[in-house]
């Protein structure tokens, strides 16, 4: 892939991801695609499993986009800074900084690598500072 | 491919520096301008308080850098690795780190560092242990 269909691929994943089109993540994602975060406990997850689990996570909040994308491509991948703004049913607008390192093949996403910080999921949905570690869900 | 290598190098001459407690060569990599921003409080941290930082932790604790992925880019590089770091009480902590630079002229001009402060027990040692 060149490196300009790689950026293209990246920024179809974030707005497919934006716009809840869960049947145009499922295109985007490899068969054999594996998804991790560094939270949640590390796990790696099949595509097919994080996209199962995409519909409820959806409900949380009344909006996510997905903002201030800066892309860098690699042979063979992305790596992608953003911001994440969400605006929660209360009307708490929260954010998180993310990192994704994509691998990629014939236009497809093989592999995500998802790093950030669980730290501030009680600021992303409104809760008290002290309140108790939650997902970010 | 000259310019991917270059990057590489740094990228391996950085991290080893931090490694081997070789201070001087840390701090060349660095360009005067450098700025690094850490995603549990967002802000942008001085080449010299970062240089003090890791001065510090390099006297104190002997910090590795395990199973390292880096990738080249046009202007920079991405490395993602498990930062293992042994403690005076011989506490081993360790940490998920996606780590973004930026280089230009063979220096490191900024800095992106991704971890997840919710895991801090596995980080450092336990409360009244250190």
């Amino acid at each position: 892939m060149t490196d300009g269909e790689i950026r293209e691929l990246c920024n179809r994943f974030f707005d497919a991801y934006q716009d809840r089109r869960v049947d145009e993540l499922a295109e985007i994602y490899a068969p054999d695609c594996v998804v991790w975060h560094n939270v949640f406990g590390g796990r790696e997850m099949s595509g097919a499993e994080n996209l199962a689990a995409l519909p409820a996570s959806y409900t949380m909040q009344r909006r996510r986009t997905y903002d201030d994308r800066t892309i860098n491509t690699f042979d063979g991948g992305f790596v992608i800074q953003y911001t994440l703004h969400g605006v929660q049913h209360s009307g708490h607008r929260g954010a998180l900084w993310i990192c994704i390192v994509g691998s990629c093949r014939d236009g497809k996403i093989t592999r995500i690598d998802e790093y950030m910080d669980s730290g501030k999921f009680p600021a992303w949905r409104g809760a008290k500072p002290d309140a108790a570690k939650e997902t970010a869900s | 491919m000259r310019q991917d290598w270059n990057t590489l190098q740094l990228c391996d001459r950085f991290f080893d520096a931090i490694e081997q407690r070789d201070y001087a060569t840390l701090e060349r990599c660095y360009a005067p301008e450098a700025v690094v921003w850490h995603s549990h409080d967002c802000l942008y941290q001085p080449r010299d308080a970062n240089l003090a930082m890791l001065k510090d932790g390099m006297t104190r604790l002997k910090m590795r850098f395990k199973n390292r992925r880096v990738h080249t880019f046009e202007g920079g590089f991405v490395q993602q690795h498990t930062l293992f770091v042994t403690h005076p009480n011989d506490f081993v902590g360790q940490m998920d780190v996606c780590f973004v630079a930026y280089t230009r002229d063979g220096m490191i001009s900024r800095i992106y560092e991704y971890f997840d402060t919710g895991q801090m027990d596995k980080f450092l040692p336990p409360r009244g242990a250190a």
